[in-house]
C-alpha cells in the first residue's frame, strides 16, 4: 500500500498572498520617489478615493499584523512603550507609534498626510493625533456617527459624512496640487464593487460541506480588500480565488479530509500565533463563518459615488448597533451548519470584545451552541500562554465530541 | 483495575478504580517541575497502599496540565474528566465549580454528566490555589492554618487588587497598619471567591452545585465562595481527587472499548 499523499490544506491561491504584500510594498515605495503622495489610513477608510486622487494608501493596521506574523513586532512594542505609551493601548497603535520613533526603517513608507474615520473605535482619533505630533504631516480626522440600522440611514448623517469627504477631497487638492476626477472614481469603484462581489461569493461556498476554504485563507486572502480595494490586482486575485474553491468543491475536496466540526470565529485573528488555526484543523474542527472575513467587503453603487461611499464607512461592522450583529449570528450559524463559536478576547481591541460575552450567552441560550472564550493579544506575542490556550481548545474538542 | 492519573500544574493524582468504578486507592504528590517524574511517585504509592502491581492496571489514562507527558494508555481534559468523577459521586450536581493550583473552571453538566458549557480563569494566577499559596507564604502561616484562622475573623480586609503582586503589597500594607491576622487571611478567601464568582456568573449556578479541586479542602475559601454565592455547595469526600477519578472511570471505558474492537 502506498502512503496516503497529505493534500495541502491551504489554497494555491492563498499562497500568492505574500508576494502581493511585497508588490504592493514596493509600489507604494516607487510612487513615493517619483514624488507621489502616500497616506495613513486607518482601514475602512474611503482608500477607493485615494486611488482616484493618486494618493497611494498604506495601513499601519494592516502593518500590524504583518509584524507580528513575521516576528518582529517585538521590537516596535517596546519602543513605544519606553517613549511613554501605554502597555494597555492596543498592539496595532504601539506598533505603529514605535515604527515611527525608531526611524521608520522597513517596508512602510513614511506618510504625506494621515487619514482616519472614526468607525471602528475611538482609538483611531487619539492615534492618528499621535501620529501627527510625531510626525507633522497633515492630518484628516473625519467622524462617522455610531449607525443603529445600516439598511435605513437617515440623510442627515449620509450628507454629514459625505461633506467630510469632500472636505478631504479639497484638502489633497491643496496641499499636493492633485485634480479629483470624478470619472476615475467611478472606475475605482466599480473595480472595488467587483471584487467585494468577488469575494462575498466566495465566501458562500463556505456553506458546502467538506469546506473548501479555511480560517487560514481566509484570514490572508482579505489583504487585497484592505488597502487595494479598487484596483485591478484586487479584482484579478478574486477571481483566481474563485476559480480554485469551485474547483474544490466540485472534487468535493475540504480543508481537511475528515470535517468533524464547522466553527465559527469571532474576532481579529491572533497574527503570532497563527498556527492555531491549524491546531483546530488538526482536530477535525474548519472555520467556516468569521464577521471579520465578511467585514471587508461592501457592494458599492457607482452610480452614486460619494454616497456609496460614506455608506460602506458608515456600515462597517463595529459601528453597528449590538442587535444587528446578534441577528446575523443567529443567520450564519444556521447558513453555515455551525456546530461551536469560538471568540477570542482581544486585550487591544475593547470596542471588538466588550460585546462578546453577551453575544456568546444568547448563541448558546437561543440554538445552543457551545462556545470557547479565550484572552490574548491579537498582535503582541507577550502575552500568550500557548499552553493554556492549547488546553481549552482540546476541552471545547471534547465538550463538542459529547454534543 | 483502572488507573486514572491527573498531572496538575501544583499537585499529581493517581487513583485506582475496580471494574464498576469503585475507588480502591489513590495518592496526591507535589508535582515539582517534571510530570515523569512524579506521575512515577504517585503511581508506586497508589500501588504501594493498594497492595497492587503494575501487571494488575489493565489500562490508564491521564489527564492535568502535564497529561502529554505522562504514561498512559489514552489522555483526556480536566473539563471532561472532572464532570465524569463528580457524576459519580454526586449524580444531582449540574455545576461544578473546580479551583486548583493554576486555574479555576465552572463546568456546567447536564443529568447524564456531559459537558454542556464551561469557564476557565484567565492566564493570571489570581484566582487560583496558587494566590493563596504565595499569601501563606507572605504571612508565614501554612495552608492548613489559612483554613482554621478564616472563622476567627470578624472584620475581613477588603483586597481590591486583581493582581497578585500587587495584592501581595496591600496585604503587607495591611499588616503594618495593624490588621488582624484572621482579618486578613478572611480577606483573601473574599478575594479569591469573588473573581472565581465573577468568572462562573458566565455559565450561571444551576443546582446542585459542587466544589472540587485542591483549594475546596481550604474550609475558610468554602465559607467564602458559599456566602458570595449564597450557595450551599456539596463537597465531595476528596475534593482533590475528582478529576483522576473521571480518568480512570475513562480507562475502564476505553478499556471495554478496545476489547470490543478486538472481538470485531
Ligand atoms: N488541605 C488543603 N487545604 C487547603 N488548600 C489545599 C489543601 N490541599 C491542597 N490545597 C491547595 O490546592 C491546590 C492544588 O489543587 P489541585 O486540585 O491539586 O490543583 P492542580 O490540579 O492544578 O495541581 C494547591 O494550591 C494547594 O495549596
Ligand atoms: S482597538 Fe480594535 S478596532 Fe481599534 S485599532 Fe485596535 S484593533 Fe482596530
Amino acid at each position: 500500500m502506498s502512503l496516503p499523499r497529505r493534500r495541502s490544506r491551504i489554497l494555491q491561491t492563498t499562497r500568492k498572498i505574500g508576494e502581493l504584500i511585497m508588490t504592493y510594498f514596493s509600489k507604494v515605495s516607487d510612487a513615493k520617489s517619483k514624488g507621489k503622495p502616500v497616506a495613513w489610513v486607518t482601514v475602512f477608510t474611503p482608500v477607493e478615493l485615494l486611488y482616484a486622487l493618486d494618493i497611494y494608501p498604506v495601513a499601519p493596521e494592516h502593518f500590524g499584523a504583518l509584524c507580528s506574523a513575521r516576528g518582529f513586532i517585538v521590537d516596535y512594542l517596546e519602543e513605544a512603550e519606553r517613549c511613554g505609551y501605554s502597555e494597555s493601548l492596543c498592539s496595532y497603535s504601539r506598533c505603529s507609534l514605535g515604527y515611527v520613533l525608531s526611524g521608520m526603517n522597513g517596508i512602510m513608507p513614511p506618510p504625506d498626510i494621515l487619514i482616519t474615520f472614526r468607525n471602528s473605535c475611538d482609538v483611531y482619533v487619539k492615534w492618528w493625533q499621535s501620529l501627527h505630533m510625531h510626525l507633522g504631516t497633515p492630518l484628516f480626522v473625519g467622524e462617522t456617527p455610531y449607525v443603529l440600522a445600516p439598511e435605513d440611514l437617515d440623510n442627515y448623517v449620509l450628507d454629514y459624512v459625505v461633506k467630510q469627504l469632500e472636505q478631504l477631497i479639497e484638502m489633497a487638492e491643496e496641499r499636493f496640487g492633485l485634480r479629483f476626477d470624478m470619472e476615475k472614481l467611478v472606475e475605482v469603484l466599480k473595480l472595488s464593487d467587483k471584487a467585494s462581489e468577488l469575494w462575498f461569493e466566495t465566501l458562500k461556498l463556505r456553506r458546502f460541506r467538506p469546506c473548501p476554504l479555511g480560517g487560514r485563507d481566509s484570514a490572508s486572502d482579505i489583504f487585497p480588500l484592505v488597502v487595494m480595494q479598487g484596483t485591478e490586482e484586487a479584482v484579478s486575485f478574486y477571481e483566481e480565488l474563485l476559480r480554485e474553491v469551485k474547483g474544490r468543491i466540485g472534487r468535493k475536496e475540504g480543508v481537511i479530509e475528515d470535517e468533524k466540526f464547522r466553527l465559527l470565529f469571532d474576532g481579529i485573528w491572533i497574527w503570532h500565533a497563527f498556527d492555531l488555526i491549524k491546531y483546530f484543523e488538526d482536530k477535525g474542527a474548519v472555520f467556516v463563518y468569521e464577521p471579520y472575513s465578511e467585514a471587508w467587503a461592501y457592494r458599492l453603487d457607482a452610480s452614486e459615488p460619494l454616497e456609496s461611499i460614506a455608506r460602506k464607512i458608515l456600515s462597517m461592522g463595529l459601528n453597528v448597533d449590538i442587535d444587528i450583529r446578534i441577528e446575523r449570528f443567529l443567520e450564519n450559524i444556521k447558513q453555515y451548519q455551525i456546530d461551536g463559536a469560538v471568540f477570542f478576547s482581544n486585550r487591544s481591541c475593547k470596542t471588538w470584545s466588550a460585546t462578546q460575552l453577551v453575544t456568546a450567552d444568547i448563541l448558546n441560550k437561543k440554538v445552543n451552541v457551545p462556545y470557547l472564550l479565550f484572552e490574548a493579544d491579537m498582535a503582541d506575542p507577550r502575552q500568550y500562554s500557548e499552553a493554556q490556550i492549547k488546553n481549552r481548545i482540546d476541552a471545547f474538542i471534547e465538550v463538542l465530541s459529547e454534543s | 483495575m483502572y488507573l486514572g492519573i491527573d498531572a496538575g500544574a501544583s499537585a499529581t493524582k493517581a487513583l485506582i478504580v475496580d471494574r464498576k468504578g469503585k475507588v480502591v486507592s489513590y495518592a496526591i504528590v507535589p508535582s515539582g517541575i517534571n510530570f515523569k517524574v512524579s506521575s512515577q511517585k504517585a503511581l508506586e504509592k497508589v500501588l504501594k497502599s493498594s497492595g497492587l502491581s503494575l501487571k494488575e492496571i489493565c489500562y490508564a489514562v491521564s489527564t492535568g496540565y502535564g497529561r502529554a507527558l505522562v504514561k498512559a494508555e489514552a489522555h483526556s481534559s480536566e473539563i471532561i474528566c472532572v464532570s465524569r468523577g463528580i457524576h459519580k459521586l454526586l449524580p444531582s450536581v449540574r455545576t461544578i465549580i473546580d479551583v486548583g493550583g493554576q486555574d479555576s473552571k465552572a463546568i456546567r453538566i447536564d443529568e447524564y454528566g456531559r459537558v454542556l458549557n464551561f469557564a476557565m480563569n484567565d492566564k493570571c494566577a489570581a484566582g487560583t490555589g496558587r494566590f493563596l499559596e504565595v499569601m501563606s507564604n507572605l504571612i508565614g502561616k501554612s495552608i492548613n492554618e489559612l483554613s482554621r484562622l478564616h472563622h476567627k475573623s470578624s472584620k475581613p480586609i477588603r483586597i481590591s487588587s486583581t493582581c497578585t503582586v500587587f495584592a501581595e503589597s496591600e496585604v503587607i500594607s495591611h499588616i503594618s497598619q495593624g490588621s488582624k491576622i484572621e482579618d486578613v487571611i478572611a480577606g483573601l478567601h473574599q478575594a479569591i471567591a469573588g473573581r472565581i464568582f465573577n468568572m462562573s456568573s458566565r455559565i450561571g449556578f444551576e443546582k446542585d452545585v459542587a466544589f472540587t479541586g485542591g483549594v475546596a479542602k481550604n474550609e475558610g475559601f468554602v465559607a467564602a465562595l458559599s456566602k458570595k454565592t449564597g450557595l450551599t455547595p456539596l463537597l465531595p469526600e476528596e475534593p482533590q481527587t475528582v478529576c483522576a477519578l473521571g480518568a480512570a472511570l475513562a480507562a475502564i471505558r476505553k478499556y471495554e472499548e478496545s476489547i470490543s474492537h478486538a472481538h470485531l
